[in-house]
């Protein structure tokens, strides 16, 4: 119990006097995942858009697809990418094994599904009128969309924060394809388990905290987010 | 009767193996106001919808100046000219002023002349006083106006009106009522959905019964 104890007080030293190497941990973790949240929005949004408002075969199939991505592990996306990055894979040669894009690739694959899902179904419970208001009043096709998503923002603003949380607390795309090297690719999820084998575990409740801490201002914001959307309707 | 602006010819619609509409024809008239009544289900709303272009009919062709088209070809030409107005208006977030602006932003108005028009209209249906509020919070019978005059803006050849005064008080009835005589007195070819046909007395030039996906 003193261990413990000691080690939560040699934590909390870490993060509030701003070690470097923890902040540094803690900056790159954010740092890849908001590229792959900013990335992965646009295009997930729009391919929601059109699964609700499309009209060609196989709507149903794609989307059972996109649901179904959503439960694979996130060890399979990291070891499917490994075997596309490594030198023999066919995207050997672009030499993104254990870097910082390769991480940001495998968090735009998990992130991907989660976004299209939840899009989709922000998206499908959106009033039909808005589409057929913004159609009449002679907006263009990429205006009607914009209006559309506009008018369901706070239902995807929670679409793209629930995806935020899900990516940056990831491990198994990170260690794998990340390679979990200090300064270029460790994030917070990485150090913890690596801090943890070796036993250190004061880094690691450091780096805990702050993920439960991002946990907690994600799910206050989405609740008010969910708040303003209820009003909003 | 002064010649047709759109005369739409042999509207089909069938739905899950239901003909909705059978061989519809109607003729939208300049400075006319066309009422069509008929029980719910009857197929009013998605004729409304074809002519509007917001639905696709299983046949149907379109008349204007002197030639017919089908719908498919004629119908994005055309949609520009003609305004559906839902029984419910949807009004966007924002403010009266920026619903009423909404469909201006896709003509070639500069700021200034944008602004002017929204002026214009939002006093043309007594909505000044409103413009800053926000177009959700207001009472049905305002935000019913404030569609019209989002509609009215951009001068549309043809107005299509689902039930436009269902669930409406009577002041609010009859400020619609005048503001739709005036759009008409305007040369603004307008249709009318309602299945109680009592309540757009003075309005109405012609009237047409929809029943069994025909028109009588």
């Amino acid at each position: 119990m003193e261990g413990m104890l000691f080690t939560t007080q040699k934590a909390l030293h870490l993060l509030v006097t701003g070690d470097p190497e923890l902040w540094s941990i803690v900056m790159l973790s954010f740092s890849v995942s908001l590229k792959a949240i900013i990335l992965t929005t646009p295009p997930a949004m729009l391919v929601a858009y059109s699964l609700v408002n499309g009209n060609f075969p196989g709507i149903r199939i794609i989307l059972a697809v996109f649901n179904s991505l959503l439960s694979v592990p996130t060890v399979v996306i990291g070891l499917f990418l490994y075997v596309m990055l490594t030198r023999q894979g066919p995207f050997g040669d672009l030499r993104l094994l254990f870097s910082q894009t390769a991480m940001v690739i495998g968090q735009i694959l998990l992130c991907f599904p989660i976004l299209v899902a939840l899009g989709y179904a922000t998206i499908n419970a959106a009033d039909r009128r808005v589409r057929e208001t913004a159609i009449t009043l002679g907006a263009p096709w990429w205006f009607t969309i914009l209006t559309v998503l506009y008018e369901v923002r706070f239902g995807l603003l929670a679409a793209v924060l629930t995806g935020f949380g899900r990516i940056i607390s990831e491990v198994g795309i990170s260690m794998m394809v990340g390679g979990n090297i200090l300064g270029y690719t460790r994030n917070i999820t990485t150090a913890i388990a690596l801090e943890t084998s070796k036993g250190e575990f004061a880094q690691g409740i450091a780096l805990g905290i702050v993920l439960l801490v991002l946990a907690f201002v994600l799910t206050t914001f989405l609740t008010y987010v969910q708040g303003k959307q209820e009003m909003s309707t | 009767m002064s010649e047709p602006l759109l005369v739409f010819r042999g509207i089909e619609k069938t739905f899950a193996e239901t003909n909705i509409l059978r061989n519809v024809d109607i003729s939208l008239y300049p400075g006319k106001c066309i009422l069509l009544s008929g029980n719910n289900g009857s197929g009013k709303t998605t004729l409304l919808k074809i002519i509007a272009g917001l639905e696709t009919p299983s046949r149907a062709e379109i008349e204007f100046s002197g030639k017919s088209h089908s719908w498919k070809s004629a119908i994005r030409s055309i949609r520009r000219e003609i305004i559906y107005l839902h029984q419910q208006p949807y009004l966007l977030s924002g403010t009266v002023e920026s619903n009423v602006s909404y469909g201006l932003r896709f003509t070639h108005l500069n700021r200034k002349q944008l602004r002017e028009s929204v002026k214009e209209a939002l006093e043309w249906a007594g909505l000044a006083d409103v413009a800053k509020q926000q177009a959700k919070t207001l009472s049905g019978g305002v935000q019913q106006r404030v569609a019209f005059t989002r509609a009215w803006i951009l001068k549309p050849k043809v107005l299509l009106l689902d039930e436009p005064m269902a669930n409406m008080d009577i002041e609010s009835r009859e400020q619609a009522c005048d503001l739709l005589k005036r759009m008409k007195s305007e040369g603004m070819s307008i249709v009318i959905t309602s299945h109680d046909t009592n309540i757009i007395d003075g309005l109405i030039d012609i009237h047409f019964s929809l029943s069994d996906g025909k028109l009588d």
